[in-house]
């Protein structure tokens, strides 16, 4: 069942005191006082470190690996191949059955015989410290034989390509298509039509943590232990449990302290199932840290892509139609287990999200490639598609000859059209507030001031652009996604909430914070409706063993769905003391009401604070009047039942100046107004904004993995791989528009990923706005100097 | 990437020729070569020691030399493996021409470089192969004219 646009639900009222309030972060204090336990700085007796060999070839054969000496060298306790890891460890398969035509090459955890793109690991070299390890592994010897490769995606998709993997002969991985198989009428009809191409360079995360894992099977026990910097402990239990044929519930998997994930720690990695295996092969704890080297060549990639877009719009400039086909690069093999084809499929998907469209249709190609596979990165998909999106709305508004800010009031879409379960590209929406997004942001802007300036400043050569960027964003994305998909994925998130007999409370969650503050966030939350201190609350998180079923971090899940499931735990445990309460009080437990920790009676304070009611159930249980003594710990889980996903929205503009002679673009300005329901904490919204922000900047203007033709990384390191500083961002401004969720009581909706989604758009149309005198225009991302030169001087010739 | 430069070397031009193909003059010239042997008609193995940043790497090359014009031009085809470091391999064609002091040797060296060596980025390994190239032709020349290079 879907939700009626038209079906008016209560606004919600304030959930508790709590809810709102800018307080400060005091778990960061930890962290930025460097005292964070990240799993490097975990150490178990006998443990053993890897250093891997990897593959130099985008696609090589392995004709011998001699490892004699490199077992010679001091504290080198093993060698170990792919061969000998296959007779205890199974490859990923990553082919989800709900995607039909999915197909993607079993990844093993070390290659065996064929590697498929440079940094594949091939041989894991096991010492008594790491440097031992690498100093070993620099003594293996593997010869190979190197094997025709296809790198780009033109090169993937082209009649001749070389097959990424010997079990293909092409390399079309994905091929779908949203929305109408033709939308030819609606262009034939239309006053005008506008074409663009486009094309997105390689990413990668850049935490600044990099992965890491301690793997401890237990011989004994039979029992394996897992300390990994990740997102998602408990996908992990399932990966390892299913690879290495184990039960579950013989696994424990923990996630510390996590300095930095975007996505890139979601997914299961063949290096980290590699020093599982390792661990169980010797019956000994194993570290491997990743290295910033290997950072780059083995992290989850993403957003490479390219893309053709028409849009048809009538004389006053609504859209009548869009057709797109997007080509994803994909990499040698889908990111185990969810895949590499969300990026693909959102980027196709979300084209047009925001806006009333007419007619729709996007095809949508995933490409394999002898590179480093790719995977979610902070977005996933939808930072194509608005980009796309917002381009050919200026586009479109140049030919019709209105505003760009206009065009998009015009078109903006606020609900389901009448009568329809989805958009014309399948989306379930709520409530839009573009309009009003719109609005603040154009007032918060000065909007009409910045256009006069620009126009006064281009009489003097000097060019600056202003840029929009509306989006939709889904946001706790649920069971309703992955299942259908076949994926064994929960995505419920949960809290175990505990009254201690002191009064204090316990919040185990599952959901688990790499930075973001979000376990902050729910203890806030918590403490808010018992109306107590925040520190009265302990949260536990990130830890199997620990922590109720659930899904973790990604798609910006943590307040929209762990805080509904940490405020309904709440009301349970509130409804529960409030019936003890009731009973020594002598009156309706509607009377009652919790204030500064104490029960609140029809006469006021009661003396029943929350010690006092934690004491009196579980250690005086026979003072209780009606003799029933409410559950201590209360376990709730949430997912929205009738929504896949639960959408946000709202607008980025951007002011930035670019130099036509020097191709540099500097920032001047950039305001956003979101809506991401209830705000629970505002400081940390807001940073999740500017920080999402910022990397969406450095997407447009920074980021780019550079692969050489024979699929060489050749920028894999901090020095040439270009990455936002603080001296080169504008001041970002923050601004809300508050529209509930009506999936849930709390109201919150997601925004972990809305500075991303928007600023490459903005920015893209920023540097076209401003490069518009010359009639010049950038299509390839990032917008580098020497691209941005490229375009002033390709218009130049024109002339 | 692609180097060219040359070299004036006191020495007549076949003596020049003759001793670029012996396995002593490769070791005496290749920095790091810890071992050369084979012959121009069979080829070379050379084991070569480096550091290219922060990447130790031990290479195990072979070149074979082709298109000999006698006492003119030939070329080597190089390719070394260099385990976890990655690899490089590439071609120097070496063209030599009689001058007023001996002989000017001209080379062109094309090199590709790959794996983790590879990810240092061109800023460090274009002047490292710069640098291997230049030293590897100063050594010659100094063994040539019988200048001891520190």
């Amino acid at each position: 069942m879907l939700l009626k646009p038209c079906a008016r639900w209560p606004m919600n009222k304030l959930v508790s005191k709590a809810v709102g309030a800018p307080m400060p972060r005091e778990s960061a204090r930890l962290l930025v006082e460097g005292r964070g336990s990240y799993v490097d700085d975990i150490a178990l007796p006998g443990m053993l470190h890897i250093a891997f060999v990897r593959a130099p070839f985008a696609h090589g054969r392995i004709l011998c690996i001699e490892t004699a000496d490199a077992l010679q060298m001091p504290g080198v306790v093993a060698a170990i191949d792919g061969k000998e890891l296959a007779e205890i460890c199974a490859p990923f398969d990553t082919n989800p059955p709900g995607v039909p035509g999915h197909a993607s090459a079993p990844q093993p955890p070390l290659a065996i015989e064929e590697s498929c793109f440079q940094g594949e690991t091939v041989v894991a070299v096991v010492a008594e410290s790491r440097a031992a390890a690498e100093d070993a592994a620099e003594l293996v010897f593997v010869d190979w034989e190197e094997l025709p490769a296809a790198c780009s995606i033109a090169e993937a998709q082209s009649d001749s390509a070389a097959a990424v993997h010997s079990s293909f002969d092409n390399n079309l991985s994905l091929h779908h298509r949203f929305g109408a198989e033709d939308v030819s009428d609606a262009f034939e009809n239309a006053a005008h039509v506008v074409e663009e191409s486009f094309a997105f360079g390689r990413q990668t995360g850049v935490t600044l943590e990099p992965r890491g894992i301690i793997a401890h099977w237990d011989p004994r026990a039979e029992e394996l232990e897992v300390w990994q910097s990740h997102q998602v402990p408990w996908q992990m239990r399932e990966v390892y449990a299913a690879q290495l044929g184990l039960s579950p519930q013989s696994i424990r998997v923990v996630a510390p302290d996590v300095g930095g994930a975007f996505g890139l720690k979601l997914h299961a990695y063949a290096d980290e199932l590699a020093a599982v295996a390792v661990s169980k092969r010797l019956g000994r704890p194993i570290k491997y840290i990743v290295d910033r080297l290997e950072s780059f060549t083995s992290d989850a990639h993403a957003r490479e892509a390219k893309a053709t877009c028409r849009m048809a719009v009538d004389s006053e400039g609504h859209i009548l139609g869009i057709d797109a086909v997007v080509d994803s690069g994909f990499g040698a093999y889908a990111m185990h287990p969810r895949g590499s084809f969300g990026e693909a499929m959102q980027a196709a998907q979300m084209i047009g999200a925001p806006y009333k469209v007419g007619a729709f249709r996007a095809e949508v190609r995933g490409w394999r490639q002898n590179k480093a596979p790719s995977g979610a990165y902070r977005g996933v998909g939808q930072p194509i598609a608005c980009a796309i999106t917002e381009d050919m709305i200026d586009l479109a508004a140049r030919a019709v000859g209105i505003d760009p800010a206009e065009m998009r009031r015009i078109n903006y879409r606020s609900t389901l059209d009448e009568g329809t379960r989805a958009t014309q590209s399948g989306l379930v929406i709520e409530e839009l507030s573009l309009d009003a997004c719109l609005a603040k942001l154009m007032e918060a802007m000065d909007y009409k001031t910045l256009r006069a300036g620009q126009a006064a400043l281009r009489e003097n050569g000097i060019y600056r652009g202003i840029g929009f960027a509306s989006f939709v964003e889904l946001t706790g994305v649920g069971a309703g996604l992955y299942g259908p998909l076949g994926l064994p994925l929960a995505a419920n998130e949960s809290c175990r909430l505990t009254l201690q007999p002191d009064g204090s409370l316990t919040c185990a969650t599952s959901v688990t914070d790499q930075g973001q503050g979000t376990l902050s966030a729910l203890g806030q939350l918590i403490a808010g409706e018992f109306d107590i201190a925040p520190n009265m609350v302990r949260m536990i998180s990130g830890d199997t063993g620990r922590t109720p079923y659930g899904g973790g971090a990604w798609a910006s899940r943590g307040m929209a769905l762990g805080g509904e499931a940490a405020r309904r735990a709440c009301v349970r445990m509130r409804d529960g003391l409030f019936e003890v309460a009731a009973g020594v009080l002598q009156c309706e437990p509607s009377a009652l009401a919790f204030d500064n920790g104490e029960i609140i009676g029809l006469k006021g304070p009661s003396g029943l604070t929350l010690a006092e009611m934690g004491a009196l159930c579980h250690y005086r249980p026979y003072d209780i009047p009606t003799g029933q003594v409410p559950p201590m710990t209360i376990e709730e889980s949430f997912l929205p039942l009738n929504l896949p996903y639960i959408t946000s929205n709202g607008v980025h503009a951007v002011h930035l100046e670019v130099d036509s002679e020097l191709g540099t673009v500097e920032l001047l300005d950039y305001w956003v107004v979101d809506d991401c329901g209830t705000v629970v904490n505002p400081l940390l919204v807001d940073e999740q904004l500017r920080g999402g922000i910022v990397q969406g900047i450095g997407a447009a203007l920074y980021e780019e993995c550079v692969y050489s033709e024979d699929g060489q990384f050749t920028n894999g390191t901090l020095a040439d791989y270009v990455v936002p500083m603080a001296g080169e961002m504008p001041a970002i401004h923050v601004d809300h528009i508050t529209t509930p969720t009506r999936a849930s009581g709390l109201g919150a909706k997601g925004v972990g990923e809305a500075g991303t989604v928007g600023a490459p758009g903005a920015v893209r149309t920023a540097i076209n706005d401003a490069l518009s005198p010359l009639a010049a225009r950038v299509a390839k991302q990032p917008f580098t100097t020497r691209r941005i030169l490229e375009a002033v001087m390709a218009a130049e010739n024109l002339e | 990437m692609e180097m060219q430069d040359s070299q004036i070397i006191a020495a007549p031009r076949d003596a020049v020729f003759e001793a670029i193909l012996t396995p002593e003059m490769l070791k005496a010239c290749i920095s790091g070569a810890q071992d050369v042997t084979g012959s121009p008609d069979e080829g070379f193995e050379a084991v070569v020691v480096q550091k290219v940043g922060p990447v130790k790497a031990k290479f195990r090359g072979a070149v074979t030399v082709v298109d000999v014009v006698p006492g003119r031009s030939l070329r080597l085809i190089g390719e070394g493996k260099g385990g976890a470091a990655g690899f490089a391999k590439g071609t120097a064609t070496i063209t030599l021409a009689d001058h007023p002091d001996g002989c000017e040797l001209v080379y062109v060296v094309e090199a590709k470089i790959g794996g983790k060596i590879a990810q240092l980025g061109s800023r460090i390994i274009d002047g490292f192969a710069k640098k291997m190239a230049n030293q590897f032709f100063e050594s010659f020349k100094g063994e040539m004219e019988g200048v001891e290079l520190s």
